[in-house]
Formats: structure tokens, C-alpha cells, sequence
């Protein structure tokens, strides 16, 4: 094990469903990130991706095998701790986007912020480093609808990277965007990873995306190959 | 203030949804405060009624107010005129005037009837009374006549063909148990709205009644106040100052004013509670709707780190906002009835036992509209609660997978 690991997962199984029908998502899965390392996560519709990304940003449990967060085992932490686990280390990146619709870009960006209880100030100055980051100064004011697909990803990415997370768990964030926005995003993934020293973890099928990653991990049936 | 800006934003994602809810909520919050007005209406005419029948505070001998008596006046007060001039004296006092209750049979020389009378000193009496007592004839009467001068209800003057200026006799129980008789000179006819006590009322001078039950004592007296809110304390002193003496206050003696009370608190609240339950289904229904095309938002906040509690706080403002904004667009619109009412000069019939009407009118009571809009506000809140707590406890994968 790596002691750096910003996430790791041990031997993690995950079940849904009960007798005869049980589908089993994981088996035995181990995996860890690395502080500024960009993993692609690869593999065929119903591989587990998804399920190991829910699993690595703490919003699903195993059914059996541990989670460590910067070697610190989450597996006994309640919703409350793993919540704040979330608010404070760990950004998300959505295929949809999942922007709420009735705040502006800024005001989007911001919701983490106002999570952590951060004061206005200091608030206003990291919304607009992480919109300028994104290449967004000048459309904070704007609502999702009025943005394009890859404005709209770009937005989702400034409220993943405004907390300054350890983590990014991003699922197909280049799914619903054409080749040239895509690589865009690809891009903008890399460079805020390794600048920030954050670990992202990236969910996907697009090729466009494998080539620039650090690492590719594929999942065939629940297991890594 | 920014969660409560989000939530009036969100609200506004669904304008019908969200307008409907605040049409119930406002229609709910108008009637409650209409309904509530009314009632205020009431209780403050039927105490300002009260208290000017029977005084604020009234003092009597020990077993004035419920003792059974043997002879007339066996409980009465000695001393009236003293105790009079002491108790004016206390602050905040208006007037004393002494009472006297007595009964017997009222003559026209054809036929007698059965009438219940009160002495009084009849110019301050009269005063103090306004227009609670109205003369349907005649006049007020006058003390020291020769011939003493009453004043008796329309029925009973019906009964005994009389009007103003008849002459009739009064005959009643002395205070040593004899019968007396004295003829008396109709000067007025009244009616005090209720038939049943304009079949039976007799007023006279205090003086007269004293001189036909042969006593010089009287039944009660009767201390009006400047201001009606002053009764408990003023209570309180005359009982201390004076324990040999019962003291009731107008509220003891009002059972008609606590009879409506207690109807009208029944009423108005049982109509309070269903406003309610309508808006909490109102409000329920709209963040149900709300909360379920948002399943997926949900999930979002909840994993980029909202609490449930967060989660829901964001629901309760938006129904709070809901039922805020609908409370006050009803108590608007009950502000406009209120003032529409003063214009329309609408009666309202006589209330069973009663011959007179009343104008429909209601207070525009500050403190009810804040009671209304704080429960009206609350019970939103409660149903988008309600509505919210189980959403935002969903399993965050299922939440973010919600089509």
C-alpha cells in the first residue's frame, strides 16, 4: 500500500440486489490513487466503474473490504463524518453535468464554499479563480441554460476544484460533449490534477480520454485486469 | 439570506405549481384572519356591553351575588353613599353608582304582571350605559320626582297598554316582609334587544325603590372604570382595601359574553385547524411534486457534501417561503375586506333570544394577522418537511440515477 494514496480500496466486494438475482459489481477490488495522478477508469457497460467510483468518493459502502482516505479507514465513519469527508476532500464531476438549474454559474461554483462555511470575502475570490481557471471569466452571471455543453462542464469542474479537493471522481465527464470541447475538458482535468496535486479519477468509455491519462485501470466483471 | 434567495429561486421553476399553493395558502390565511376578526369583533362589543351593564367592578355585602334571602335586601349594602365616595376616589375610577335588584308586580289597575326591576341613579346610569339601552320612547328619566318615574321595557308596556306618561303601580316585598305600593309615571319605553327582558324590565330611581322596600341600603355599587383593561387591579385594591365585601368583576358576572366566547373560540378554531390541514396538503402536494423532480439535484448536493438536514433545510425554506408569501397576500386581501365592510355597512341578523341586529364588522387585529402568518408559515414548513426527510435520506447512488 502506498502510504500517499489520496484513496485507496481494499479486496472491496459489492452486491446489489438479494438471492437469485444478486448482482455481484465488484469482487476483490483493490485500487488506489496517487496524489496527482489522472486514472482512467475503463471497462464494458455494467464492468462496476461507476460502482468503484461511488466507492472511492465515499457516497456508496462495500459490502465487504475497507476504504482509506490518506490512510485514515473510513469503513466506520457514519453519514455525518463521511459527508464531511465529501464537503472537504473530495470534488465530482457528473456525465449530465448536474448543475442546478436555477443558480448561475457562480452561484454553482459557489455551493461548495458555502457547504464548508466559507466567509464571503475569501468566497467571491475563489469562485473567480476557479471560473477564470476554467476559462469562465465573464459568464459567472449565467445560467446553466444559457451555457454550452462543454461551458456547462467546465462550470461542474470549477465546483469540483473550488474547495481545492484531494480528490476528483469524475463519471463519463466528456459522455455528452463533441471531440474538440471533449478534449478541451481532457485537458483541463490533466493540468488542474497536477497542479493541485489533487488525484482524479475518471470513469469512461472515450478513447480521447484514456490517451491522456496517467493510468489506465480496466474493469471486466467486477474485477481489475 | 442566500439559502432563502435559492429557495424563492427554486420556487419559481414551477410558477403554476407554486402559484396554486399560494392561492390556498392566501385564501386559507384570509379567511382565518375574516374569521378571526370577526370574532374579535364580538367579544370586544359584547365586553364593552358587559361592562357597561353591569359596571366594571361591583361590590356587594357578604352574600350579595349568590346568597338566597329571606326578605328583599337581607344581603344588601349598608353605607352606599360612603363607600361610594371612598371607592371614587381610588385612581382610575369613573363613576360609582349604586344598584338596587328588586321585584314584584307592576299595575295598570286592570291587570298586573310580574316585573323585575332595577334602581338606579338614572342621569350617570344612562350616561355610562350610551347607547346599549335605547329608547324606543320617551326619555330618560328623572330622580326626585314627586311622583317617581320609570322607565320599562316595549313588551311589558305592550302588556300593560301603557306610554309614555301612564300612570301604574308598583308593588313589592318590603324589607320587613310587608307588601308596599307606589304609583309611578311611565317616562320611557326601552329595549334592550332581548324579548325576553323587555317583557319583565322595570327602571326607577334608587331613591324610589329605597322608599317602596322601606331600606336604606342598596344592592350593589357599581365602579366604572376609565379603562377596561384596568379591571383586575382595580379588583384587587377594592377587595384589599375592603375584605368584608364581596367584589366581582364585569367578567364574573358576563355569562352571555363567556357563552359566546367559548362558542365562537370553538368555531373559529375548528375553521383555524381545517385552513390548516388544507395548507398543509397544499404545500405537501407542491414540495412532493418539487422534491421528486429534484431527486437527482439531490443526490448531486448530497455528494459534493450536503447534509439531509441541509438537504431538507433548503425544502423548509421554500415552504416556509410559500406559506409566508400566501399568508401575506391573505391577510392583504383580509384588509381589504375589512375596509370593504366599513363602507358596506352590512347588518347582521339578531342572534337566536335577540330582537336586534349588529353591524358586520371585524377587527384587523395585528396580533392575529402575526399569528396567523406564523402558522400559517410554520405548518408549510412542517409539511415541506414532511414532504423532503425521506428524499434526502436516499441512498446517494439511487438519487443521482433517478430519471
Amino acid at each position: 500500500m502506498s502510504a500517499a494514496a489520496v484513496v485507496r480500496v481494499e479486496d472491496v466486494t459489492k452486491r446489489y440486489g438479494s438471492g437469485a438475482a444478486a448482482v455481484e459489481a465488484l469482487r476483490g477490488v483493490t485500487f488506489e490513487a496517487a496524489p496527482g495522478e489522472l486514472i482512467a477508469l475503463t471497462g464494458p457497460s455494467g464492468s462496476g466503474k461507476s460502482t468503484l467510483l461511488n466507492l472511492c468518493g465515499l457516497i456508496d459502502a462495500p459490502d465487504r473490504g475497507r476504504r482509506l482516505v490518506e490512510g485514515a479507514p473510513v469503513n466506520g465513519c457514519g453519514e455525518a463524518e463521511l459527508t464531511r469527508l465529501r464537503r472537504e476532500r473530495i470534488g465530482f464531476v457528473f456525465q449530465g453535468f448536474n448543475l442546478v438549474p436555477v443558480m448561475t454559474a457562480r452561484d454553482n461554483v459557489e455551493y461548495p464554499l458555502l457547504l464548508l462555511g466559507v466567509p464571503q470575502p475569501e468566497r467571491g475570490r475563489r469562485v473567480a479563480e476557479a471560473l477564470a481557471r476554467v476559462g469562465l471569466e465573464g459568464f459567472g452571471e449565467r445560467l446553466p441554460d444559457a451555457l454550452s455543453g462543454g461551458q456547462r462542464q467546465r462550470v461542474a469542474i470549477a465546483r469540483a476544484l473550488v474547495k481545492s479537493p484531494r480528490l476528483i471522481i469524475a463519471d463519463e465527464p466528456t459522455g455528452n460533449l463533441d471531440s474538440a470541447t471533449a478534449a478541451q475538458i481532457v485537458d483541463l482535468l490533466r493540468d488542474l490534477t497536477h497542479e493541485h496535486g489533487a488525484a482524479a479519477v475518471v470513469a469512461t468509455h472515450d478513447d480521447r480520454m484514456t490517451g491522456h491519462c496517467d493510468r489506465v485501470v480496466r474493469l471486466v466483471d467486477g474485477r481489475l485486469q | 439570506m442566500k439559502w432563502l434567495l435559492y429557495a424563492c429561486k427554486n420556487l419559481l421553476r414551477n410558477r403554476r405549481r407554486t402559484l396554486m399553493a399560494l392561492v390556498i395558502t392566501g385564501v386559507g390565511s384570509a379567511a382565518a384572519v375574516v374569521g378571526g376578526g370577526f370574532a374579535l369583533f364580538t367579544y370586544q362589543s359584547l365586553r364593552e356591553v358587559s361592562a357597561r351593564d353591569t359596571g366594571h367592578v361591583v361590590v356587594a355585602a357578604r352574600g350579595g351575588f349568590d346568597g338566597d334571602e329571606d326578605v328583599p335586601m337581607q344581603h344588601g349594602l349598608a353605607g352606599a353613599p360612603a363607600l361610594a365616595k371612598e371607592l371614587e376616589a381610588l385612581p382610575g375610577v369613573r363613576a360609582v353608582l349604586p344598584r338596587i335588584q328588586f321585584s314584584g308586580l307592576i299595575s295598570n289597575g286592570d291587570k298586573s304582571a310580574v316585573f323585575i326591576g332595577t334602581g338606579i341613579e338614572p342621569e350617570e346610569d344612562f350616561r355610562l350605559r350610551g347607547v346599549q339601552l335605547k329608547f324606543v320612547d320617551g326619555e330618560p328619566f328623572d330622580a326626585g320626582r314627586s311622583v317617581p318615574e320609570i322607565a320599562i321595557g316595549r313588551e311589558l308596556a305592550r302588556t300593560m297598554k301603557a306610554k309614555v306618561g301612564s300612570g301604574l303601580t308598583l308593588l313589592a316585598t318590603t324589607t320587613e316582609g310587608n307588601l308596599n305600593a307606589v304609583d309611578v309615571v311611565v317616562r320611557g319605553i326601552v329595549g334592550t334587544g332581548v324579548p325576553d327582558i323587555d317583557k319583565r324590565i322595570v327602571m326607577a330611581d334608587v331613591g324610589a325603590v329605597q322608599k317602596l322596600l322601606l331600606t336604606d341600603k342598596v344592592s350593589t355599587l357599581s365602579v366604572y372604570l376609565k379603562d377596561i383593561d384596568a379591571t383586575g387591579g382595580a379588583a384587587a385594591a377594592v377587595a384589599a382595601a375592603h375584605p368584608a365585601l364581596e367584589v366581582r368583576t364585569w367578567l364574573d358576572l358576563a355569562v352571555f359574553y363567556q357563552s359566546v366566547k367559548a362558542l365562537y373560540n370553538r368555531i373559529f378554531g375548528m375553521l383555524g385547524v381545517i385552513m390548516l390541514v388544507i395548507v398543509l396538503f397544499a404545500v405537501s402536494n407542491t414540495i412532493g411534486m418539487a422534491v421528486a423532480e429534484r431527486t437527482r439535484e439531490i443526490g448531486t448536493l448530497r455528494a459534493i457534501g450536503a447534509l439531509p438536514g441541509e438537504i431538507v433545510r433548503n425544502f423548509v425554506l421554500e415552504g416556509a417561503a410559500i406559506g409566508a408569501g400566501g399568508a401575506l397576500t391573505g391577510i392583504a386581501a383580509a384588509g381589504a375586506v375589512t375596509l370593504a365592510l366599513i363602507f358596506a355597512g352590512l347588518q347582521m341578523p339578531p342572534p337566536p333570544g335577540r330582537s336586534n341586529g349588529y353591524p358586520l364588522l371585524i377587527v384587523f387585529s395585528p396580533g392575529l394577522c402575526a399569528a396567523t402568518a406564523a402558522a400559517v408559515a410554520a405548518v408549510s414548513a412542517l409539511a415541506a418537511w414532511a414532504a423532503s426527510r425521506r428524499a434526502a435520506r436516499k441512498p446517494i447512488p439511487e438519487a443521482l440515477a433517478h430519471v
